[in-house]
């Protein structure tokens, strides 16, 4: 067990004289207590027994399921090999530590191969049952097959990898067997439109479909329409590289499907045809019947496809620009968003959240996009008052940008929606470092200040029904919405008077045909009645924040 | 636990069908597992569609279970409608959760 943290200690007291936990750690229904100091899981006996017991098990299934479990650090060489079966081959051999697989004898892979395979594991993907051969040391040939998937430390950076290898020199003939026949399979594909052929392992045609046989070789793609017989991967070799067609990137994705190592192979590319530019789309997958049928190619015309694809990006474009929708990020020039942009995270805020309480310390700031927050001040712990409102055009933890690293008041989301978060100390590294962001932020405090001020006169001054309507007509501006849903008590919440207060304001205001109210439902009618008839303060507000951001 | 109960009274929330939830877990865990499953089922009898769950694990997550406020797992904590309440254990005492949730057994 990890060594607890006096502020542990003192929760585990706090835990014990709380009756429901203590009830819930009584019965055994709890796990884990966390360390406030350091966000450590402590788990409790039982359940360090029940986890052990469960690793012992997954690790006795992988020993049973494989011949060998490997680990690579992150630069991809191995850092340990343990298995049952340690034998004199290229593979299990305790000599192959600090070593890359690359780097072993292996002789069923190309260059290519090799190339595609460690841009794989360089983007940290998840493989499996790659085939490798090779020969042991007295000369007979040995298959292995392995899988492999990497490994993050818990701050998600990439460790290396890990996973099992498995000797198939006796499996390979037996699994093949087990496929199904070919016969109906060969004759469905004649029906089909798309040009299709069958290769064997090494890469002939050894059958082909009505719509390849028709296919005019003049067209000038690479292989379509090539006899029964001939080598489809020698015709894709031989056809080099130009601007619109790689054929060694084929004939690399090919041979890769045909050795096991992918399930799917799409490469798509160009081709001038008589009647103007084509684009193609090649699909390469394995064959799944006996006999030596491998790999099934099919070539299908994408030219309407990737029409539709473009257009698909524009509207991707447009809909990305969407996302920026807090005004205090979306005034910042690309080049800083960008840097900013690493650091934020979309959450969604949800009615009632508390964000901050008073005096706590901030630990992230907001930026809200159709959601809502209010500050509210407290006084006598049961009254409070709301004395700013934040939505889209600003920011909440706005004394973190003035340096002070806790709130003075309460933020309570009010109305449901999207934000985006970013930590605190990311937060004040970014703004020392964006000037951009300084001013907006300077900006708005000033603004919010302004509002603080004014609504601190309105509440001494005006009266129930005017600063209802310039409540609601603020939260109308806000979340760009005429319905929104708030209760009375919540209402009565924030303006910090007595419920009866906002019924009778809310029920003269229903009677001006200004807004419907129905069970909490509020809807605005008359947009302009309610702003006339809101105090002078909305529109001195309002007056302020336009100005400004222009 | 800022988050256990706030002292505001609104009774209802923005979007007013929805339950929001998050459920804290340690890994796989004995209680945790048996708190997903029991979860689940309840929320497949009595909310069918109509509610949200995020399941954070500590081991991995665990500065956001402390910025919740979340010192034991399995935790539940519904964060919408209001009021906002909090249930710690494996969840197997089914009355207990419906009461936490604010979903009355015999209405659905």
């Amino acid at each position: 067990m990890q060594a607890a943290s006096p502020a542990f200690q003192d929760l585990l007291r706090r835990l014990l004289n709380a009756p429901l936990e203590r009830q819930a750690i009584e019965s055994g229904q709890v796990d884990a207590i966390l360390d406030p100091a350091t966000g450590a899981s402590i788990l409790l006996p039982a359940a360090q027994d029940a986890m052990r017991e469960s690793q012992l098990h997954a690790h006795s299934l992988v020993k049973l399921s494989s011949d060998w479990q490997w680990e690579h650090d992150k630069d991809f060489r191995f850092t340990s090999c343990e298995g049952s079966r340690i034998v004199s081959s290229a593979f299990g051999d305790k000599t192959i530590v600090g070593k890359r697989l690359w780097d072993l004898p292996f002789d069923n892979m190309t260059e290519v191969d090799w190339q595609a395979h460690r841009s794989a594991v360089q983007h940290h993907a998840v493989y499996r049952n790659l085939e490798l051969r090779s020969r042991d040391h007295a000369g007979a040939v040995c298959f292995f097959s392995l899988s492999g998937e990497p490994v993050f430390d818990k701050r998600g950076r990439f460790k290396g990898y890990r996973g099992t290898a498995r000797e198939i020199s006796n499996l390979t003939p037996a699994e093949g067997a087990s496929q199904p026949s070919s016969g109906i399979l060969l004759g469905a594909l004649d029906a089909l439109l798309a040009q299709i052929c069958v290769l064997d392992s090494s890469g002939t045609v050894i059958y082909s479909n009505a719509a390849w046989r028709a296919f005019a070789a003049t067209r000038g793609c690479p292989g379509i329409g090539l006899a029964e017989g001939a080598s489809y991967l020698a015709v894709c070799d031989n056809a080099g590289a130009d601007d619109c067609v790689n054929g060694s990137a084929m004939a690399a994705g090919i041979r890769q499907v045909i050795a096991g190592q992918r399930r799917l192979f799409r490469y798509e590319y160009g081709c001038n045809t008589p009647t103007g530019r084509c684009r193609f789309m090649l699909t390469a997958r394995p064959f799944a019947g006996d006999g030596p049928a491998s790999v099934v190619i099919s070539h299908e015309e994408a030219t309407m496809r990737e029409r539709a694809d473009q257009s698909l990006h524009i509207d991707d474009l447009v809909a990305k620009r969407v996302p920026i929708a807090n005004r205090v990020l979306a005034a910042m020039p690309l080049e800083e968003y960008r840097c900013l942009s690493d650091g934020l995270e979309p959450v969604f805020l949800n009615f009632g959240d508390v964000l901050y309480e008073p005096g706590d310390p901030i630990r992230y700031v907001y930026f809200p996009g159709d959601s809502l927050v209010s500050l509210l001040t407290q006084v006598e712990e049961r009254m409070t008052l709301e004395v700013g409102l934040i939505g889209s055009e600003g920011m909440v933890g706005i004394s973190l940008a003035l340096g002070v690293s806790s709130s003075p008041m309460r933020a309570l989301v009010q109305g449901t929606g999207a934000a985006m978060r970013m930590e605190a100390g990311r937060f004040q590294l970014e703004l020392k470092q964006s000037p951009s962001l300084q001013r907006e932020l300077y900006r708005y405090s000033h603004l919010l200040m302004a509002q603080f001020t004014q609504t601190a006169a309105c509440n001494r001054f005006h009266g129930v029904e005017a600063r209802l309507a310039r409540w609601l007509s603020m939260t109308r501006d806000r979340v760009s919405s005429d319905r929104f849903h708030l209760t009375h008590d919540f209402m009565a919440d924030m303006l910090g008077v007595r419920r009866v207060g906002i019924t009778n304001a809310a029920t003269t205001l229903r009677e001006r045909r200004l807004i419907e109210y129905n069970r909490g439902d509020i809807t605005i009618l008359d947009r302009k009645g309610l702003n006339a008839a809101a105090c002078v303060c909305y529109r001195v507000v309002k007056n302020l924040f336009d100005g400004l951001r222009r | 636990m800022q988050r256990k109960r706030t002292k505001v009274r609104a009774s209802s929330p923005g979007v007013e069908t929805v339950v929001v939830m998050r459920l804290y877990i340690s890994g796989n865990a004995p209680n945790s597992m048996r708190a997903i499953a029991n979860l689940e089922a309840i929320c497949q009898e009595y909310l069918k569609d109509a509610y949200k769950l995020e399941v954070v694990d500590v081991f991995e997550q665990p500065a956001r279970a402390l910025a919740d406020g979340i010192l034991v797992t399995p935790s539940l904590a519904k964060m919408a409608p209001t009021p906002v309440a909090s249930i710690v254990g494996n969840l197997s005492d089914r009355s207990s959760v419906l009461l936490a949730l604010g979903i009355d057994g015999k209405d659905r």
